[in-house]
């Protein structure tokens, strides 16, 4: 279809949201409190809520506290509670399948819940697919199942794959991202990404993962800790690069030596995937070796779903090919602005939906608003491995290249949380480790990296005290909490 | 009587090895000062809070969670069909979870005495008390013992006397618990110490008295498979706390946890002992109880029976040390501090006021004035599920500042944990509140209820002492999924 060709506009909106995720809807919810009429489109079909509440922060979460929850059962005796010698999660022993339904069924949940928190708020939404198709910014809907649209004409059922077009005042584009499967990697269709693992109907008895970032973490922890023999394919020493030391060489050396994780350190990354007669993958790492097993999962990294259009509507992407979007999220076009996922950046449901809602502030909301954008220094972020880990503001290797190595001071603290004080054997404790990074010479906090039980929930009154420009004084200034594991934060010499 | 010649004269001495004695008598002797500190109880250095306090609490509250977790697991499919999960009676190996947590115990007796050591902080077991209005103290020897720093190779004896002096004393003797002493039959029912040496575990028990330490044996005992009664004399536990504290302990305990909470009861009025070596618990209502046993958790009383008239050191109407801002008492080199001054009964705060003392008396010019700031102290509660709170309650926020000038947010949810339950009955509460004050919405109170709380309040209690409003709270990106992050995200 010729781009300059006039459209026919179906209805006009003062804000129309390319993308139900986390991002989208918080900003379209919130341009709706203020009185704009907003348009929101999501592609997946009754499926609201994006990533994050469908194949993200959610059921990795149940996950997670299943495999918690493994562990805690090889606690019990320990704890007086079981007289088996059994106790260990073996495979077998957890009912994958059971779980996955009740998982499905939460998700399903979220997913009505979003959309009957969209109409309770005025917001009229669509499921299609949408993309630019001129450079007034007029947008294009492909309806991605059968639907009813009580907002453009009520009772009519319009079909699956019909065209619509709609006109607004702002556009947004928060359309988020997908997992990468590399292309050039012979055989790499064999294996599947993070929504393939949670599509999954049964547990694997052997799996290998490839990448060492937090969602490959996150993945060996559960399936080791649920039984399945979990091959770590990583092409440096540690995981977690991007995060400070004490993170990566903490979980690196405890999913080694105690959890049982077979870790391919400096594997050359893979080189080829086949599949044997038994339909095991086998996969070729460029350092020589062959891991074998049931399913591969790519945890090679995410990119942004950008195929909308953009140069019709003259937004531009950098070279990762993320929307460029400026601290307004303000992006080439000035009807059209971007956040979340798909701008890169921070890579976290909070964050899209905090500049989702200052947006809707800026464009939508009262006077006072008329600068409000989100700041994306210290920003915490946890991650559920095993033990969890959690971090915020500066690595100390960060630190010190920005500051001089002279100007920092790092505190740090080990040691083992009480509650593995009644364990029967080493093997069944997990390590604690805190490490605060301080700019002197006001020991400004500047970082702060925790590993261990609870970390995730320990983390977020600290980030409050950071944001605000808490010192190692201010944090010594508060009285400890006796006994838990965050009071080694306040009390650290 | 001849006045007797110590044999030895210090810097500090310090009467009583717990939070508050240790961390200052190290503290000081950090500075160079000579110390001398005393423990009456025999080879268990830490006071209240390693032996009888909150070390062997905080081990049972993980057996009782882990008893929680493992009814749990069939939700989280790790449980075969045919097993329940459930903890009853027996279920627990109470012997065993006692044998390695005394050891536990033990070991950190070790670890204090080492650490006493290695700081050249000089220490004996034995009873200590003045002697003179010099505040010469005789100690009287509680078991036999070497003590090198008088003699090398002599082994005193248990009961005899040795007298010291000091430049400057710390009292920190800290506290007990109370047996009411007017209730016929009262001495058949034990206390908090009782229940650190329970062999067995009671079938049956009945815990009197509403605080926080009620309540977490309550919570513990019911948790583990113990019928329990829970004797309280109001209509909530913890009375001291926030509402939302009150309310939801106290509704989650009768409606879900199954304890038996007996509210207006009219206190006991008599226990007898029955033929088989149960309890009868006679209620100022009327109700009678029979239980294997009874605990005492009626409250605490400060341990000052060590001559105070003789130094002239003052005690108030509850018979706690009266101290000042810094620690000073009635007798010019005579502190004060811990549990023994009552004010705030917390481990870290004696020890927080204990190091400050030391800084102040033995330390730098800059430390001349340090003191602790008493306000904003943090605390939890290991109930089912945990409590924290740290500032005013909505009630002493609004008497203080007057309600026109308090805004309260409130959220309550059920962690994301619970909705893989198979049943209501084993999903716990969340909720949290924040008290603010004034037009710039500064946090005057954070009360929090549900799993983590424990370990959630501390950084928020750093923002809180640094003068945090509401604003700052919602000034940091929240962690997602959490419960924590509710706190970051109320409107």
């Amino acid at each position: 279809m010729a781009p300059t060709k006039t459209p026919i506009i179906a209805k006009s909106f003062d804000y129309l949201v390319i993308g139900g995720g986390s991002g989208g809807v918080a900003s379209a919810r919130r341009a709706a409190k203020y009185g704009a009429k907003v348009l929101l489109i999501d592609a997946k079909f009754k499926k609201l809520g994006g990533t994050c509440v469908n194949v993200g922060c959610v059921p990795k979460k149940l996950m997670w506290y299943a495999a918690s929850a493994a562990h805690g059962r090889h606690h019990l005796k320990s704890y007086g509670l079981s007289e088996n010698d059994d106790d260990e999660v073996k495979y077998g022993d957890f009912n994958w399948a059971k779980f996955k339904v009740k998982r499905d069924a939460y998700v399903k949940n979220l997913n009505g819940i979003y959309e009957r928190n969209l109409i309770k708020e005025g917001v009229e939404y669509m499921f299609g697919f949408a993309r630019f198709i001129n450079s007034d910014g007029d947008v294009e809907v492909t309806l991605s199942g059968d639907q009813e649209l009580g907002f453009l004409d009520e009772g009519k059922s319009y079909k699956k794959d019909e065209k619509l077009v709609f006109q607004a005042k702002h556009i947004l584009i928060a359309t988020g991202g997908t997992a990468i499967i590399p292309p050039s990697v012979q055989g790499s269709e064999l294996g599947i990404t993070s929504e393939g693992f949670f599509a999954l109907e049964h547990q694997p008895k052997s799996v290998a993962i490839v990448g060492a970032g937090y969602i490959g973490v996150e993945f060996s922890g559960v399936f080791k800790s649920l039984g399945t023999e979990t091959h770590f394919i990583i092409r440096g020493d540690t995981v977690l690069r991007s995060f400070d030391d004490l993170i990566q060489h903490t979980i690196t050396d405890y999913y080694t030596d105690k959890l049982g994780v077979n870790i391919y350190k400096s594997s050359g990354g893979v080189t080829k995937v086949e599949v044997d007669k038994d339909g095991k993958k086998v996969v070729h790492l460029g350092n020589g070796k062959i891991v074998e097993a049931d399913v591969l999962i790519w945890t090679v990294g995410r990119k942004s779903l950008v195929d909308l259009g953009l140069d019709l509507a003259g937004v531009e992407l950098n070279q990762k090919k993320q929307i460029i979007a400026d601290e307004f999220q303000n992006t080439a076009n000035p009807k059209i602005f971007s956040l979340g996922d798909v701008v890169g950046k921070v890579e976290l449901t909070p964050v899209a939906i905090a500049a989702g809602r200052r947006l809707s502030n800026r464009l939508f909301g009262p006077e006072i608003y008329i600068k409000d954008k989100l700041d994306y220094n210290n920003i915490p972020s946890v991650i559920f491995s095993h033990p969890e880990a959690g971090s915020i503001g500066l690595s100390t290797k960060e630190a010190e290249a920005k500051y001089g190595k002279q100007n920092i001071k790092i505190y740090n603290t080990k040691f083992t949380d009480m509650y593995f004080g009644m364990m029967d054997s080493d093997d069944l404790k997990s390590p604690t480790a805190y490490s605060i990074v301080c700019l002197l010479p006001t020991e400004k906090v500047i970082g702060l990296h925790i590993v261990g039980e609870s970390s995730s929930e320990i983390l977020q009154g600290f980030g409050v005290a950071i944001k605000m420009g808490a010192t190692k004084k201010d944090f010594d200034n508060c009285v400890a909490i006796h006994p838990t594991a965050a009071e080694e934060i306040v009390t650290m010499t | 009587m001849a006045p007797i010649q110590p044999i030895k004269n210090y810097d500090y001495l310090v009467i009583g090895g717990g939070s508050g004695g240790v961390a200052s008598a190290r503290r000081a002797a950090k500075y160079g000062a000579k110390v001398l500190l005393i423990e009456s109880k025999f080879e268990q250095l830490g006071g209240t809070c390693v032996n009888v306090g909150c070390v062997p609490k905080k081990i049972m509250w993980y057996a009782a969670d882990n008893a929680h977790r493992k009814h749990q697991l069939k939700s989280y499919g790790l449980l075969s069909e045919s097993e329940d999960g459930e903890v009853k009676f027996g279920d627990f190996n109470w012997g065993l979870i006692k044998t390695k947590r005394d050891a536990y115990v033990k070991r950190l007796n070790g670890i204090y005495a080492n650490n006493l050591n290695k700081e050249g902080v000089e220490y004996l077991y034995g009873f200590a008390k003045f002697i003179n209005s010099d505040g010469d103290v005789e100690v009287t020897l509680t078991g036999d013992q070497e003590i090198p720093f008088l003699e090398q190779g002599k082994s005193f004896k248990q009961h005899e006397k040795l007298v010291f002096s000091s430049k400057k004393v710390l009292i920190a003797t800290g506290g007990t618990a109370i047996i009411p002493p007017k209730i016929e039959g009262s001495e058949l029912g034990i206390t908090s110490d009782g229940f650190f040496a329970l062999e067995t575990q009671p079938k049956s028990v009945a815990v009197v008295g509403a605080g926080y330490i009620g309540v977490e044996f309550s919570g513990v005992f019911q948790s583990l498979g113990s019928e329990t009664h829970f004797i309280i004399r109001g209509d909530t536990v913890l009375r001291s706390f926030d509402d939302i504290i009150q309310t939801t302990i106290t509704d989650y305990y009768t409606d879900k946890l199954g304890v038996n909470l007996y509210k207006q009861s009219g206190g006991v009025t008599k226990v007898k002992a029955t033929s088989d070596g149960k309890k009868k618990v006679y209620l100022g209502n009327g109700k009678i109880l029979e239980v294997d046993e009874l605990v005492w958790t009626v409250g605490r009383k400060s341990l000052i029976d060590i001559g105070l008239d003789i130094v002239g050191v003052k005690i108030n109407d509850k018979k706690q040390i009266i101290a000042d801002e810094y620690q000073q008492t009635a007798h010019p080199k005579i502190f004060s501090l811990g549990d023994v001054v009552g004010k705030v009964e917390l481990t870290p705060v004696a020890i927080a006021a204990g190091r400050r003392l030391s800084n102040r008396l033995f330390g730098p010019e800059i430390y001349i004035k340090d003191k602790l700031d008493y306000d904003n102290v943090p605390s939890v509660i290991f109930s089912h599920p945990e409590a924290g709170s740290i500032g005013l309650s909505t009630k002493e926020a609004k008497e203080k500042y007057g309600e026109e000038n308090i805004k309260v947010y409130n959220s309550k949810f059920t962690a994301m944990y619970y909705s893989m339950m198979e049943s209501d009955d084993l999903k716990s509460p969340t909720a949290y509140r924040i008290v603010c004050h004034g037009p710039e919405e500064k946090v005057v109170g954070l009360h929090i209820v549900g799993d983590s709380s424990a370990e959630i309040l501390q950084g928020f209690g750093v923002a809180i002492k640094m003068g945090a409003t509401k604003k700052d709270f919602d000034n940091c990106v929240a962690i997602h999924p959490t419960s924590a992050e509710e706190l970051v995200t109320m409107t």
